[in-house]
């Protein structure tokens, strides 16, 4: 083996641990969000559910969030399933977005009991800050699938921002 | 009719390998007098890519989120990187399989495990 090829196998290594770094810190800031209880719709008490981990004054929920440009656009994705649309408050605050919503918790209607409660119900916030400026009147929203879809056509047309940075 | 759970989350007998790596989705479980009702977040799964099975006692719950985006966007922030879910639950014998009904509405799936006559509840009338 020469010496390049255990330079190179090196170095993709370091790039794929650091990839993965930046990976795991992208996937955990802002994705886990606290669940408030909401106005609508009570929760059971703690003593009405079988599940120890489930705590009726607050829960806490990965929502997955995706941040996606091009030259004319940005799409911001988050996953928030079981909403309704209504429910949805949106607002572009100078460089942010800020997404707040309440999932309704629905009891059900017979007697029964929960064995388990994990999924997160009430209130919510996601600040998703944006890394160009946008035509705030001119953003579209969806959702479908339990995903929220916002496009936001940008002010200025601009490639996606890289920075490249030399280590001496 | 005892008071255990009837659908219990079965422990990972075969770990999936990294390459078909799942999330695991929460799940709410009610149970009433004559079933079993489950819900599980399945953010981004249309109906045609969920798969459901029951195997003997074995509920498998299997989903593919779908992306939805033009190809030219590039990801500046991405946090969903496994786009499956996978869970696998083990049911209790007093459920009837046959009879099982599910629904999807955004990204919640609602499954209703209905226990076998001979588990519920049974008012007899008194005549005469």
């Amino acid at each position: 083996m020469k010496l390049d090829d255990v330079r190179h196998g090196f170095s993709s290594l370091w790039d794929s641990v650091a990839d993965g770094w930046q990976r795991l810190r992208d996937g955990t800031v802002g994705a886990l969000t606290r669940f408030r209880p909401g106005e609508h719709g009570a929760m059971p008490a703690k003593g009405e559910v079988d599940d120890t981990f489930y705590w009726p004054a607050q829960t806490w929920s990965l929502l997955g969030g995706d941040l996606f440009e091009d030259a004319h656009r940005l799409v911001v994705r988050i996953e928030v399933p079981g909403m309704d649309k209504a429910d949805f408050d949106i607002e572009v605050r100078d460089n942010v977005l800020v997404v707040q919503g309440e999932k309704r918790f629905e009891g059900e209607s017979t007697e029964g009991r929960y064995r388990l409660l994990q999924c997160a119900y009430g209130s919510f916030r996601r600040v998703v800050p944006l890394p160009a400026g946008v035509l705030s009147d001119q953003a579209k929203a969806s959702y479908r699938n339990g995903v929220l879809r916002v496009e936001l056509p940008k002010a200025v047309e601009s490639e996606p921002r890289k920075i490249a940075i030399a280590v001496d | 009719m005892n008071d255990t759970t009837a659908v219990a989350t079965k422990t990972a007998s075969a770990a999936p390998t990294p390459a078909e790596s799942a999330l695991l989705p929460p799940v709410d479980v009610f149970e009433d007098a004559t079933g079993i009702t489950l819900y599980a977040d399945l953010p981004g799964v249309p109906k045609d890519k969920l798969h459901l099975e029951i195997d003997a006692d074995t509920l498998t719950i299997e989903g593919e989120a779908q992306l939805d985006l033009p190809g030219d966007l590039e990801a500046s922030h991405a946090e969903i990187t496994v786009p499956r879910y996978r869970r696998v639950f083990t049911l209790s014998r007093e459920l009837d399989t046959e009879k099982v009904s599910a629904e999807m509405h955004q990204g919640v799936l609602k499954l209703r495990l209905p226990k076998a006559a001979h588990a519920q509840p049974r008012k007899i009338e008194v005549r005469g």
